[in-house]
């Protein structure tokens, strides 16, 4: 059937809530890539065998991940009526008990995580039914209690292979509303909302909008950067795997909002199930009529196609980036002329990370004065971020913009598992630094970051206690960066080699001070001097440690001298 | 035309007008190594041609070859900090390319005599540890020769420029462009018996073309190919000559017709 209009919409909507909370029992297995690393495929076959006779009872269905990674794998179960209770750390052996539980109206307490009464999808709001008094709730959770999921606020909870339980939780009705506003009219929502890029710079997303939609031109593109490889940085996974839906959404409304036809995802080939996901929720949204030709029966037609990265880092750069969709080799080119101007094919063309294009449904819904409320001044909206590392619980974190540091690590992180003192907090990966301990109280913003010598980057966040080698953390990096350089330009390519050159030095003890003092003096030329973000970025981890954690060079530059 | 300022000196140039091009029109010297006027767009690789550019309260780093003039524009090329960074880069150039003579007699200019880096183990390479990966070579091959011969390899510190698969590539037209282009003299070649032999480039061989009449080898054969003329088209004759032959046919033929000046 081909959507035309709001009552169509609705009309489906009612079949996908039948899925949601029907007359059934719904058994949904967390099925991110996160959950299958644990086993969760295995549980669903489990449950799969065991439900054969019982599907007039029992409806089985595949989520996303929820977000509390060390808890999978994760089991939603909805018994009509009663609140959504969520299981944890489910084995295959457990599924026939909690089979059996279940439907006989319990809950097996022992394996129960928390529940969730009711829930705001933001652009639905469900209420699934009270009781269930043993099991916490949600929000008392302390990994849950200082979160907000607006970008997460269908993960984990709907079926990312079913275009009908998106428009069950109001999916889809963002792009109609912008169908019916002029693309200025959106372009200015969004530009109130404040939101601005998450992809790293932070970029005011409606600027670069504006920008992209004054520059006249026959064609335009809009690309959806899913080139995420920022080592223990996987929120853009997630968020296509478990909600793809959102992005397309966003993407068709930028699509209207610019004047493009025709939209690019640009995802790394390492993401085969988010690849297979988003495949299939292109092809749904086709089948309804959401891409492709007069959408909502408006005059405005556009559509969506993947290109796959071939696994280098720098093609997240967007100069790149184009080169690589163009059949060329990913090396950054000098900028100006910005995509916004001459982007692919040398036309204009707005690139935005995965991140940002799932903000906009929600901007559209909330309105964009409301959501500039959110966090905090000129920093509006929420980020996820990938906690891991040295960290009791570990997982997708988002929290409105302005959290501080340490309500992530030690409030909903709980701090290190070992009982060790956490030392510092990697951010921003290869382009970001390391902070302290001591710069804990610094709100998470794009600035404040910036003052501390790391940048936002795409959310990567990575807990390090105090048995961590700085000075290892910074070889690591440099490590990476040298390696993932394109070789284009020669203070990143030659630069890098020899800092990392340096860094073996100090590590085997055979440093010196004039080393140390060459490494600054490099690093500063490298930042200043390299053509793209990688060049100018690597050198903050070793930029980062240097300024908070000298003495450890210092110490091994000592150990060497005696 | 809008009013510049480079150094001491006041300029006027066109809006959008290239800085370095610019500069070195007016005797202003900015090193540089990746630049080359007879490509339009800037490739931004060497980032040599640094200048600073003052903006208000704002100082900042960029280069030269991307920048563009702009009304009120205010640049140094040899500012302390802009000198500090070239520094270094010269220091990276040395221990990357340390048989250069070329990045040697700049590094001395900058007052650099030793790389505080060490220098690159292996420098019997087939670019005569000369390169410095500015891409000049690949980009008068592919773009304005339109042979596509060479073309980087592998990325990052371990990237090199060679043919595909470093195999002899047939698509060499001969012309050395690459040779003459190259700013550290990397590129070698040799002529041997009727062959051009490329050899930085996996040794590829272009045959020479013969001069039917005196038999010197007086181009390659794919350029040969390449350049017959209209006028050779015209006159089969004329079509496998060197030019020294094909003036003296063509000057046989005008003439031959023509009528004597008559003697006053
Ligand atoms: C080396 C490098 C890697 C990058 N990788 C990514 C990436 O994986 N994902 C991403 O969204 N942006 C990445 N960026 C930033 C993009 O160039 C671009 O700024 C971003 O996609 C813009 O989207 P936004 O405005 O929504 O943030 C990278 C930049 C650099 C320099
Ligand atoms: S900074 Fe590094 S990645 Fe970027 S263009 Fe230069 S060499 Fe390539
Ligand atoms: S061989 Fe010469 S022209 Fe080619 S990249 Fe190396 S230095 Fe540049
Ligand atoms: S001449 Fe400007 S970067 Fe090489």
């Amino acid at each position: 059937m081909k959507i035309r209009s709001l009552e169509d919409l609705e009309e489906i909507a009612h079949r996908g809530i039948q899925k949601i909370k029907g007359e059934k029992i719904r058994i949904a297995v967390g099925l991110g890539t996160c959950g299958i690393a644990t086993g969760a495929d295995y549980v669903y076959t489990y449950f799969e065998n065991a439900i054969k006779d019982l599907t007039e009872r029992v409806f089985l269905t595949k989520v996303g991940c929820f977000g509390y990674c060390s808890e999978e794998p994760l089991v939603k179960v909805t018994i009509p009526g009663k609140p959504l209770t969520i299981l944890s750390k489910v084995n295959p052996e457990e599924t026939e008990e909690i089979l059996r539980a279940v439907l006989s109206g319990e809950i097996p307490d022992k394996k129960a995580l928390c529940k969730i009464e009711e829930w705001n999808h933001i652009t639905e709001y469900m209420v699934y039914g009270k009781g269930l008094a043993n099991i916490p709730s949600y929000s008392d959770l302390p990994f849950f209690r200082g979160q907000l999921k607006l970008v997460l606020r269908n993960a984990g909870l709907i079926n990312p292979e079913d275009l009908e339980e998106y428009i069950a939780i109001g999916g889809y009705k963002s792009l109609h509303k912008a169908l019916n506003m002029k693309p200025e009219e959106v372009i200015e929502e969004v530009k109130r909302a404040g939101l601005r890029g998450r992809g790293g710079a932070g970029f005011p997303t409606g600027l670069k909008w504006e920008i992209t939609a004054k520059n006249e031109s026959d064609e335009k593109y809009v690309i959806c950067n899913a080139d995420e490889g920022d080592p223990g940085a996987y929120m853009n996974r997630n968020e296509l795997e478990s909600d793809p839906h959102a992005v397309i959404e966003g993407m068709i409304i930028g699509g209207y909002a610019i004047g493009a036809k025709e939209g690019i995802i640009y995802i790394r080939a390492e993401y085969p199930l988010a690849i297979k996901r988003i495949e299939t929720a292109i092809k749904q949204a086709r089948e309804y009529g959401l891409l492709g030709e007069n959408i909502f029966g408006s005059n405005f037609s556009f559509d969506i196609k993947i290109v796959k990265g071939a696994g280098a880092f720098v093609c997240g750069e967007e100069t790149a980036m184009i080169a690589s969709i163009e059949g060329k080799t990913g090396r950054p080119r000098p900028r100006p002329p910005f995509p916004a101007e001459k982007g692919l094919w040398g036309k204009p063309t707005s690139i935005n990370n995965v991140e940002t294009w799932c903000n906009i449904p929600i901007i559209l819904a909330m309105g964009g004065e409301r959501f500039s409320k959110v966090g905090k001044e000129n920093n509006a909206g929420t980020k996820v971020f990938s906690l891991v590392g040295e960290v009791k619980r570990i997982g997708l974190v988002e929290v409105p913009l302005g959290t501080k540091l340490k309500t992530i690590v030690h409030d909903i992180g709980g701090g290190s598992p070992s009982g060790l003192k956490v030392k510092a907090v990697q951010i921003g990966g290869p382009s970001g630094g390391c902070i302290p301990e001591e710069g804990f109280d610094t709100p998470i913003d794009y600035e404040s970051l910036r003052d501390l010598g790391t940048i936002m980057g795409s959310g990567g966040m990575v807990v390090m206690s105090e048995k961590t080698s700085m000075v290892e953390t910074a070889l690591f990096f440099i490590g990476f960066t040298s390696e993932e350089s394109c070789g284009k330009c020669t203070p990143c390519r030659e630069g890098l080699k020899q800092m990392l050159h340096i860094l073996h030095k100090i590590l085997s003890r055979r440093g010196s001070e004039e080393d140390l003092k060459l490494l600054e003096e490099l690093s500063m030329t490298i930042q200043t001097t390299s053509l793209c973000g990688l060049g100018k970025t690597a050198p903050n981890p070793v930029l980062t440690t240097l300024r908070y954690f000298r003495e450890e060079y210092e110490g091994l530059i000592n150990d060497g001298k005696d | 035309m809008v009013k510049i300022k480079i150094n001491d000196q006041n300029l006027y140039a066109r809006e959008g007008e290239n800085i370095l091009k610019l500069a070195l029109k007016e005797g202003i010297d900015i090193p540089h190594l990746c630049y080359h006027e007879i490509f339009e767009e800037p490739y931004g690789a060497c980032r040599l041609c640094i200048v600073e550019v003052i903006k208000d309260d704002e100082r900042f780093i960029t280069t030269s070859c991307t920048l563009q003039a702009q009304n009120g524009l205010e640049i140094l090329t040899q500012s302390p900090e802009v000198v500090k960074h070239r520094k270094i880069l010269l220091e990276l150039y040395l221990a990357q390319a340390p048989n250069a003579e070329n990045i040697k007699k700049l590094a001395e200019k900058y007052g650099i005599e030793k790389s505080r880096f060490p220098k690159r183990a292996f420098v019997t390479d087939h670019l005569n540890g000369k390169c410095i990966l500015c891409g000049l070579c690949i980009r008068v091959c592919g773009e304005v020769m339109k042979a596509g011969v060479i073309n980087y390899i592998g990325r990052g510190p371990s990237t090199k420029i060679n043919t595909p698969f470093f195999e002899e590539n047939p698509d060499c037209l001969g012309c050395l462009a690459c040779v003459n282009i190259c700013p550290t003299e990397a590129v070698s070649a040799e002529e041997v018996e009727n062959r051009k032999i490329l050899k930085s480039w996996s040794e590829t061989k272009v045959k020479m073309k013969e001069c039917k009449n005196c038999g010197s080898l007086f181009t390659t054969y794919p350029l040969w190919e390449k350049t017959k003329s209209l006028l050779m088209e015209m006159d089969t004759e004329l079509e496998e000559l060197c030019p020294n032959c094909k003036r003296e046919l063509l000057i046989k033929k005008l003439t031959k017709n023509l009528p004597l000046p008559k003697p006053y």
